[in-house]
């Protein structure tokens, strides 16, 4: 497969030497992968509850949107750098484990449809509630992906 | 009985097996375990940012509290019930893992802190959310709350380093 070349380039990196060299460095970014992830969920979840109007009602969504979201970007760029350096801890155990593939996929996913469709829904308040279940879904199927690469 | 043999008792019994030695109970009870300290402590990290006055801060501490703590209640329902699910199958190896007893006390210390902040300076929540103005003690239960709810995701995780 022709991402194949980049996995291998990735293994060969100082970085990845250093990272699978260590034996702290893959449990203490993980950690604060794991702390971002709390933190995203928290966000997401009470932001899209908002969309359905099953709570803080009384605000209007956009400014809920306005105050969660610096919390909900700032977690999703830890999540992606510390997510990157586990990457490179082991590049090509990911690259064969069907879960990682399939959450990167999601992930890809989850973060356009946050940036498009689900802003757009916040900005207009149309098509709120379908934005609100699509968008639980898509991170809440990321985060299971994610739990699943450890399975397999 | 002492601690350990009641660990032991607990790890033989049928529930502790079943669990241990099934393909997949283990790994879905610690998906649920997953999502209901993520359900738990992404909730209540938000009404503590409130209390520091970082987050929604034009709505009144009561109704960010009315509004988002039923949720963080649900997430540590499901935690408690699922980590105890966990603990069962491997009671043994728990009672000698380092990071399982630091979490426990973490745990314990996580469990008073609301239980004072709801007892004490949560009560007259009604006249200093008028004012705008947390008090200090109500803003250092925020920070306590986040600093241990850190540390027990730290080492709840850490638990399986240590195997």
């Amino acid at each position: 497969m022709y991402l194949l070349p980049f996995f291998e380039w990735l293994a060969s990196t100082r970085l990845s030497e250093a990272m699978s060299a260590s034996v702290w460095a893959f449990a203490v970014v993980e950690m604060f992968h794991l702390l971002a992830l709390t933190m995203l969920g928290g966000t997401v979840l009470i932001l899209n509850l908002r969309l359905l109007g099953l709570r803080l009602q009384r605000r209007p969504v956009q400014e809920v949107a306005r105050e969660l979201s610096p919390y909900a970007l700032a977690s999703l760029a830890v999540l992606i750098f510390s997510g990157a350096l586990l990457l490179i801890d082991g590049p090509l155990r990911y690259y064969s484990n069907a879960a990682f593939r399939i959450k990167m996929l999601l992930l890809a996913l989850a973060v356009i449809f946050s940036l498009t469709l689900h802003r757009r829904a916040i900005r207009s308040e149309r098509n709120a509630r379908i934005a609100a279940v699509i968008s639980l879904t898509l991170w809440l199927s990321v985060g299971l992906a994610g739990r699943a690469i450890g399975f397999i | 009985m002492t601690i350990l043999q009641i660990c032991q008792w607990l790890n033989d019994s049928p529930v502790g097996t079943s669990i241990r030695e099934s393909d997949f109970s283990f790994d879905l009870i610690e998906t649920a375990h997953v999502l209901g300290i993520t359900l738990m402590a992404g909730t209540v990290a938000i009404f503590d940012l409130r209390l520091l006055g970082l987050a929604l801060t034009r709505d009144e501490v009561s109704d960010v509290a009315g509004q988002v703590l039923p949720l963080t209640v649900a997430g540590f329902v499901l935690m408690v019930v699922s980590g105890t699910l966990l603990f069962w199958s491997e009671a043994t190896k728990m009672y000698f893992n380092p990071a399982f007893r630091f979490k426990l006390v973490l745990m314990l210390a996580a469990g008073l802190n609301p239980l004072i902040f709801h007892r004490t300076v949560y009560r007259k929540v009604s006249i200093w959310e008028l004012s705008q103005r947390t008090p200090a003690v109500a803003k250092t239960a925020a920070i306590v709350s986040l600093a241990l709810w850190t540390s027990i995701i730290v080492s709840g995780r850490a638990i399986a380093y240590f195997h």
